[in-house]
């Protein structure tokens, strides 16, 4: 693997670094200002008990920012990869269990969030198949950091070389 | 020697920032939490200066889903079936709820409130609640307080049956027996009443209205009063 292209991995692990950060801080930044939506909206998944949903809610946005940020300035790229896709796994996990239980919600990702009308459940279907995909892209990008946490304009890397 | 410091030297840097991360999180969580409980509260400010209204007398229907019947028997009956702690409904009880009320109070139509409680605990408070409030003829007040102060965070606590108590004393409602009534949860069965009664009228979410027995499918995005309005008359 490491001989494979060499060249190629910082610019791929920046590449990473970029879509899996860029991602999650522009969701968490969404959902930051509105916490209370971002509440109801992980209270509407029912997997959690409410009081539980409510503060996992509140805290998602801002989780998410921090790793956001984290990968892409390129600090503890490594740590934040295994958060990033752990949350991924997680989403994952919540949305195929939604659509088990036949439960119709707007997924809340990017804000907004709740519970749908029958009348689109076609629709909700389809967009769950293609969060599921999205979420497991990311995931993957979670995984090859992990691997090779250091790119091209790293912080870390940078302060690293300098010694 | 010199290396390992470094070495050393570079973990504190780490945890320092792992602290700060955490710290912004903790902070983050601590700060929308208090904003929710602070407007909350806030909201029962609105109540402040509420006149009670005259009493309406009220029935229970339970021919049809054993809704709160206001003005039994006329000739026009508006059906409309609401969850107190749904948002939506709260937007329809904003546009037209002033609207309905006069419409009660004139003595022109039949309304019957059919109070729904799938949102969760809290619902089910305060649809037992409301009960409770139209024992004493109440119902219209006590419908309109709990729209004016829903919380937007759906089962957040907000609605305990002491805070329920409190809220109907804020406007007026004051015996003991809506006390005793809200805080024994009295009427659960009509609670459960109106529940299972959505299968049989075909309701599947809220707010559903029905105008003499046919849907009101609204045409605009949001609700507004002279579409509302028009639908009625025109029955």
């Amino acid at each position: 693997m490491k001989r494979f292209n060499p060249i190629f991995h910082p610019y791929l692990t920046l590449l990473a670094r970029l879509l899996l950060g860029g991602v999650l801080l522009v969701a968490g930044g969404l959902k930051v200002t509105k916490p209370t939506e971002s509440a109801n909206a992980v209270a509407a998944y029912k997997l959690l008990p409410t009081n539980l949903a409510h503060l996992f809610g509140y805290a998602l946005p801002w989780i998410e920012v921090a790793i956001g940020l984290l990968l892409i300035v390129g600090m503890l790229v490594r740590p934040a990869a295994i958060a990033g896709g752990l949350i991924m796994v997680l989403f994952i996990g919540a949305i195929a269990s939604a659509w088990a239980r036949g439960l119709l919600l707007d997924c809340g990702c990017f804000g907004g969030g709740g519970e749908l009308d029958p009348s689109m459940a076609s629709q909700v279907h389809r967009t769950y198949f293609i969060e599921i995909m999205r979420d497991l892209g990311l995931a993957l990008s979670a995984f090859y950091l992990y691997f090779f946490p250091y790119g091209k304009l790293s912080f870390e890397k940078a302060a690293v070389e300098e010694q | 020697m010199a290396k390992q410091q470094v070495k050393s030297g570079d973990n504190v840097t780490r945890w320092i920032v792992i602290a700060m991360i955490l710290l912004v999180v903790v902070t983050g969580v601590v700060f929308s939490m208090m904003s929710q409980n602070n407007k909350e509260n806030a909201s029962l400010a609105a109540l402040d200066g509420t006149k009670l209204m005259p009493a309406v007398v009220s029935t229970i229907d339970t021919a049809n889903g054993s809704a709160i019947t206001l003005n039994a028997g006329k000739a026009k009956v508006i059906d409309i079936w609401e969850d107190p702690q749904c948002p939506v409904c709260k937007n329809f009880e904003d546009s037209n709820g002033d609207y309905i009320d006069s419409l009660v109070r004139a003595k022109k139509v039949t309304v019957r409130f059919h109070v729904l409680s799938f949102l969760g605990d809290e619902s089910v408070r305060a649809a037992n609640a409301s009960f409770c409030a139209a024992n004493e003829g109440q119902y219209l007040d006590f419908h309109h307080a709990l729209y004016a102060v829903q919380s937007p965070l759906e089962n957040s606590g907000f609605w305990s049956n002491e805070k329920l108590v409190s809220i109907g004393k804020k406007i007026g409602i004051k015996s003991t027996k809506f006390e005793n009534c809200v805080t024994k949860v009295s009427e659960l069965e009509l609670v459960k009443a109106n529940i299972q009664a959505m299968s049989k009228f075909g309701v599947t979410g809220t707010p559903t209205v029905f105008i003499n027995g046919k849907l009101w499918e609204r045409k605009s995005p949001d609700f507004n009063l002279p579409e509302f309005k028009a639908a009625v008359e025109a029955g």
